[in-house]
């Protein structure tokens, strides 16, 4: 029975629930599971840790591991793959994921795949599927050597309802701290803001919206709408919006299951971050802008004009009484 | 300060890009640099221009597209360029890649390493962190800024999943660098006209001191067997006309048909 350990995604002291999707896909293609959570103060999340599917859970709770570094998070990480045996280790889509997934494999001289969307498992041969060259083509890969480390696209596997594990929980000692590489401080601009990553929604902003006054009025339709506020690469370019919100290829890749382009024209980088979205809609004032040929729903309009009255239209049916 | 930069030719991905019978189909393709490879060589030239480094650029790879982009390197300000030029390297994965690079590090005498983050043909965004695993270096990446503070260290801006993460590293050591660190500037004619004359350093891998056994070209940990062409999302319904009227239809149609409101 092939063995796959999932790296729990801690953010912020919460269980992400890319945790239990992965879990769930192990099970399905017949895996055994664990999971590796690794952070400090995180002892009141092994029962969920538990309950998301993993049979075992190795858990390195550490003050040294409060700030991410990737070097010990690798050492855990391999050392949690070494006493399960694991075959395939898999990360959830995340910054810490690409930093620390080619670390362990050049560690246990395993092969590496970033932002698969699926995986197959025939005997002892796994195979993987990922998108590559800006998801303009679908790469299937073989893999040779006999252990896989990869990273799992967002979106890409769904958590099985009713998934259950056993707690069997195994310490790992806390790594060394990376002398070499000392992380000072994480300065976040981002504290109690809707994460990306987990929203339903996600609205974002393009060059069309113009300046600091435009992205404040679609803010405020994310705020209503409790949706996370995203940027084209544009807006981060010109300053208006914070690095860490910008969807693309090179920024947050998004599978929400709306998602809402407000002024962006479409350019491929910024498709490659949100075409798995479930469903898109698009305002943009140029009805040749290439966002339409992959927007559900298009608006041709003045986003100016159109966005205040998508926020009144959306009020009246979310509380038709009022 | 020695730095060592890295560049990789890659297909446009802004050109359309066919795939039949399991390949892609190179008729028509264009190869550009790398973006993020770009941004690496701006940062390089940048701590040469401010901090009296010395670059070195190394493309991994043979023909005259390789022998353009270390000459593009050039006319942007890099000083001295190695091409790795082997027949030997027509297949390779992220680890063939990092081996052959520790072997032109460790021919070098070098206090930093600066790759970009990923190449956009693969998007895979390994080869610099394993590089720096070979190596037992320190390694950061998705950089977004640098800044020296003595000859054995700099401070790094990082984008990771809680903020901006400051990392102060010990030289020598390795970072890779997302697109968004700078602006790459475009060189002048009579940059471009220099950077044709100057000499660039052509070894294979015998040269290099190591073979294709070595650097595990014969043992791929991976290969890709087929590409395909990726599910095609259709443009829906698209609504012109009056604002008020159309945003009402949409928003219905959201709630109603599609049911995500």
């Amino acid at each position: 029975m092939a063995k796959v350990l999932v790296i729990a995604d801690i953010k912020q002291g919460v269980l992400k629930g890319s945790t239990a999707e992965l879990l769930s896909k192990a099970k399905a293609i017949g895996a055994e599971t664990a999971v590796a959570a690794i952070g400090n103060n995180i002892e009141s999340l092994i029962p969920s840790l538990a309950t998301s599917g993993s049979d075992t859970q190795y858990v390195a709770d550490d003050p040294g591991l409060e700030l991410f570094s990737a070097g010990p998070y690798a050492c855990c990480v391999v050392d949690a793959a070494r006493q399960f045996g694991a075959d395939m280790i898999w990360f959830g889509f995340s910054e810490s994921g690409k930093a620390v997934a080619p670390r362990v494999a050049a560690q246990l001289d395993a092969a590496c795949a970033t932002d698969i969307t699926d995986v197959m498992l025939e005997g002892d041969q796994i195979e993987v599927i990922r998108p590559a060259i800006t998801n303009k083509v679908i790469q299937r890969v073989k893999v040779n050597a006999g252990q896989l480390v990869a990273v799992v696209r967002a979106g890409a596997f769904e958590a099985t309802e009713g998934i259950t594990g056993t707690e069997n929980v195994v310490r790992l000692s806390p790594p060394a701290p990376d002398l070499k590489a000392v992380i000072k401080e994480i300065v976040s601009e981002a504290s109690g803001e809707i994460d990306l990553a987990d929203a339903d929604v996600v609205i974002s902003v393009g060059r069309g919206v113009k300046d600091q006054a435009g992205v404040a009025l679609v803010k405020e339709l994310a705020d209503e709408l409790e949706a996370g506020f995203g940027s084209s690469r544009a807006m981060v370019d010109a300053g208006f919006m914070p690095h860490y919100k910008q969807v693309g290829q090179t920024g947050k890749i998004v599978a929400p299951t709306l998602y809402m382009a407000i002024g962006i024209s479409g350019a491929i980088q910024h498709l490659a971050g949100m075409k798995g979205s479930k469903v898109i809609l698009a305002v943009n004032k140029d009805p040749e802008a290439p966002i339409f040929n992959v927007a559900d729903y298009g608006i041709v309009g003045d986003l100016f004009e159109v966005v205040p009255i998508l926020r009144e239209e959306i009020k009246k049916i979310r509380s038709p009484a009022g | 300060m020695k730095i060592l930069t890295t560049v990789k030719n890659v297909v446009d991905v802004e050109l359309n890009i066919h795939v039949e019978n399991g390949a892609i189909v190179e008729e028509g393709l264009q190869y550009v640099i790398n973006a993020w490879d770009e941004s690496a060589v701006e940062t390089a030239v940048q701590l040469k221009e401010n901090n009296n480094a010395e670059t070195t650029l190394v493309s991994v790879g043979g023909g005259e597209d390789n022998t353009k982009m270390i000459r593009r390197g050039y006319a942007m300000g890099i000083e001295s360029g190695i091409q790795i030029d082997d027949a030997a390297l027509a297949e390779g994965d992220s680890f063939v890649y990092a081996k052959v690079l520790q072997k032109v590090y460790e021919k070098g005498d070098y206090d930093l390493v600066i790759t970009g983050k990923q190449a956009q043909d693969t998007d895979n965004g390994q080869t610099g962190i394993i590089l720096a695993e070979y190596l037992g270096l320190p390694c950061v990446s998705n950089v977004i800024a640098i800044e020296v503070i003595d000859d054995q260290h700099i401070k790094v801006s990082r984008l990771g999943d809680a903020g901006t993460e400051i990392v102060e590293l010990e030289l020598p050591a390795v970072v890779t660098v997302d697109v968004s660190i700078n602006e790459p500037r475009l060189p002048q004619m009579r940059s471009i006209m220099m950077a044709k004359k100057k000499p660039i350093d052509v070894m294979d891998l015998a040269a290099l001191g190591t073979s294709h056994d070595e650097i595990g070209g014969a043992t791929l940990k991976s290969e890709v067997v087929e590409f395909m062409a990726p599910e095609k999302r259709e443009g829906g319904q698209k609504f012109e006309g009056d604002a008020a009227e159309i945003t009402a239809q949409v928003v219905g149609l959201l709630a109603n048909e599609a049911k995500v409101l």
